[in-house]
């Protein structure tokens, strides 16, 4: 798998070059801003980028624009967006229209190095991968309007466990049930929330955009 | 403000015209000679000639609406009319005095203070009500009423240029108009305040009409100069605002440091400690990693890692203490004394330091005059080729605490060219402190910073 890293400070960029072609994947090219970003992705095409949020020339949300443009330039490429901060707009913006081949997570994720490759792993096949504490914001902020009122504590932690982008086997382990119970709930929420029938994948997508929408 | 400062100017500059020895008298000689010709002379006059009917006019169409007003007002019966004519007094007040502004702007170029304009509410009543507690409006209306006596001034003024000139020219009219022939008996005509029979005595005439033309201009000036002060005082901000001004631009100053203050340290947390201690994180986990794996080359390169870790767990020491000891040095907490020569060790250029204070300041006058000795020395290290820095701090008693940063280096520091030393006047106003700054090129440079003991 052929990696694009964009972080400004090269002290972790090194840090997840020598993470990544540690554990096997081809790091293209590490780059310190946005624009070489763009510019690096048009020269590779790899499969998946990893990029920071704030980076030079003004330190602000240069990286999700970078990531904005990229998936509507190459919606094949996935997008993993590291930050300091969870900021639940950020996530929202990033993951408008479409959750699949997006990620969005905290660097202190960095700091386990098979959760964090399983994630790159995920967004670059398609998956999402959010962390925890942007799916924690982004529920309280949902609780708060009611958008998800209709699903019982059980459905929304597995929901919450769907939008982080784990597997149904995945959240039977996380919850400490058996996957027979998870799938149970997952199609409880798929019918609580109106999904069509289609492809499961597709659904359990769809299912974390209502659910971020809400 | 910078209007008052320029008719100052003005007047210091025909003084120093004069000024100086022999040239002295001469020069005097000529202000005084050659007043009535000077364009400024003219504008006055002009201004004092408009200044007439509008002073007049003004006061009588305020007092034609107010007057009444407040007769109707106070008999009940009228109240509504009263009021309607009180507020239409309050508006014409108003548009007297923009006129005022208009002439002494462009015949003058003297700028009168603005009155703040009238903040109308919704509501007919509300509407009155607002217009009648315009404080502004009817510091107009003061400045209308005392607009009177300064048009009958402006009138006599204008008088005595009519009457110099009419005094001075006495000959020719007497040529034109009284040139009988011998013997017959006219009766005296008065110029310049001689009562002239035959026609050598206007030439008397025309002396005295030069005397007055000599002075009126200057009688002009004096009704202008007097005016424009007097309407300076009704509508310029009193003291109390203008201090009011001055605590309002400290405050923002204040508020907007702070805010730019606190985005410095989240910036240097996120790009310094925080970056750091990820990375420090992702090594960690990587060498565990290794570990659990257990063969011999997994070891090595996990202990790699924990070096890596561990000389990164450091470095974030190191700068998560210089980022906190920038926010507040520790040393501080045992006095000024001991914090400036905590300060100025290992300093690239040397530097004495002496601290005698009668009193200990505030902590936030600690603060201050400690981050400002801190931003003097650099600026002395970095620009001055000194050979040695002084800094003192001193406090006599009673008296406001003084932190001086001088060198005998080249000088010529400049407080424009963005060497923190207008930042540190701002943080030293908050307190109401100054900063006074002499540097001359060539030097040397004393930047002296007063702060009040206790803010």
């Amino acid at each position: 798998m052929r990696v694009v890293i964009a972080e400004d400070s090269a002290l972790l960029r090194e840090g997840l070059v020598l993470l990544l072609e540690d554990r096997g994947y081809e790091v293209a090219a590490a780059v310190a801003d946005a624009s070489s970003l763009l510019a690096a992705v048009a020269e590779h095409h790899p499969d998946v980028v990893v990029t920071d949020i704030r980076m030079p020339p003004t330190h602000t949300d240069e990286g999700l624009r970078a990531a904005a443009e990229l998936r509507k330039e190459h919606p094949e490429i996935g997008v993993l967006v590291l930050s300091q901060y969870i900021e639940t707009t950020y996530a929202t913006a990033l993951l408008a229209g479409n959750a699949g081949g997006v990620g969005y997570l905290l660097k202190d994720r960095v700091a386990d190095a098979a959760e964090f490759a399983g994630a790159l792993e995920r967004v670059a096949a398609g998956g999402t991968a959010l962390d925890p504490e942007v799916v924690t914001k982004l529920m309280r902020a949902s609780r708060q309007t009611g958008g998800l009122g209709g699903l019982t504590p059980r459905e929304r932690e597995v929901l919450e466990l769907m939008a982080e982008g784990r597997s149904n086997a995945a959240i039977a382990e996380a919850m400490v049930i058996s996957s027979g119970a998870v799938e149970k709930h997952v199609a409880s929420i798929f019918s609580k929330l109106r999904l069509p029938s289609s492809e499961a994948d597709n659904r359990r997508v769809l299912a974390v955009l209502q659910y971020l929408r809400a | 403000m910078g209007s008052k400062a320029g008719l100052r100017a003005r007047g210091a500059g025909s003084q120093s015209s004069a000024g100086g020895g022999p040239r002295r008298a001469g020069g005097v000689a000529r202000t005084l000679l050659g007043a009535p010709f000077t364009r400024q002379a003219w504008r006055e006059l002009l201004y004092a000639v408009a200044g007439v009917p509008l002073g007049v006019a003004g006061f009588a169409l305020t007092v034609a609406f107010l007057g009444p007003a407040t007769v109707l007002t106070i008999s009940l019966l009228g109240t509504v009319l009263g009021l309607v004519l009180l507020t239409a007094g309050l508006r014409v007040a108003r548009a007297v005095n923009a006129t005022q502004r208009v002439l002494a702007e462009g015949l003058l170029g003297e700028r009168l203070p603005q009155l703040p304009p009238h903040q109308p509410a919704h509501g007919v009543l509300r509407r009155i009500d607002a217009r009648l507690r315009d404080g502004a409006g009817w510091r107009a209306v003061a400045a209308v009423i005392a607009g009177l006596p300064m048009a009958v001034a402006k009138y006599i003024a204008v008088l005595w240029w009519a009457y110099g000139v009419f005094s001075f020219t006495s000959p020719v009219w007497w040529l034109m108009f009284r040139n009988h022939p011998a013997g017959t008996h006219l009766s005296p005509v008065h110029f310049g305040g001689i009562a002239v029979e035959t026609w050598p005595g206007t030439w008397l005439a025309a002396v005295a009409g030069a005397a007055i033309l000599l002075v009126a201009p200057w009688l002009v000036r004096g009704i202008v100069v007097a005016e424009l002060g007097l309407l300076r005082r009704i509508l310029g901000p009193g003291e109390m605002a203008a201090r009011v001004a001055t605590l309002e631009r400290s405050r923002s100053e204040v508020v907007n440091e702070a805010a730019a203050l606190v985005r410095q340290i989240e910036r240097n947390l996120h790009d310094g400690a925080q970056t750091r201690l990820a990375t420090l994180a992702l090594h960690l986990g990587m060498a565990r990693d290794k570990l659990a794996a257990g063969g011999p080359d997994e070891v090595a390169a996990a202990l790699e890692l924990v070096e890596a870790a561990h000389a990164g767990a450091k470095e974030a020491l190191v700068e998560l203490r210089d980022l906190s000891s920038g926010i507040h040095p520790p040393v501080l907490d045992n006095g000024l004394g001991p914090a400036l020569e905590n300060l100025v060790a290992g300093s690239a250029i040397p530097v004495r330091v002496t601290a005698h204070l009668t009193e200990r300041p505030s902590p936030a006058i600690e603060t201050i005059a400690y981050f400002s000795a801190a931003e003097l020395l650099a600026n002395a290290v970095k620009h001055s080729s000194a050979n040695v820095i002084e800094v003192a701090a001193t406090s006599p008693p009673g008296g406001p605490f003084v932190l001086t940063v001088s060198d005998d280096g080249r000088g010529g520091a400049d407080e424009a060219d963005g060497s923190g030393l207008s930042g540190l006047r701002h943080r030293a106003r908050t307190v109401d402190g100054t900063l006074t700054l002499t540097s001359p090129p060539g030097g040397p440079t004393t930047v002296s910073v007063q702060l009040p003991l206790h803010p």
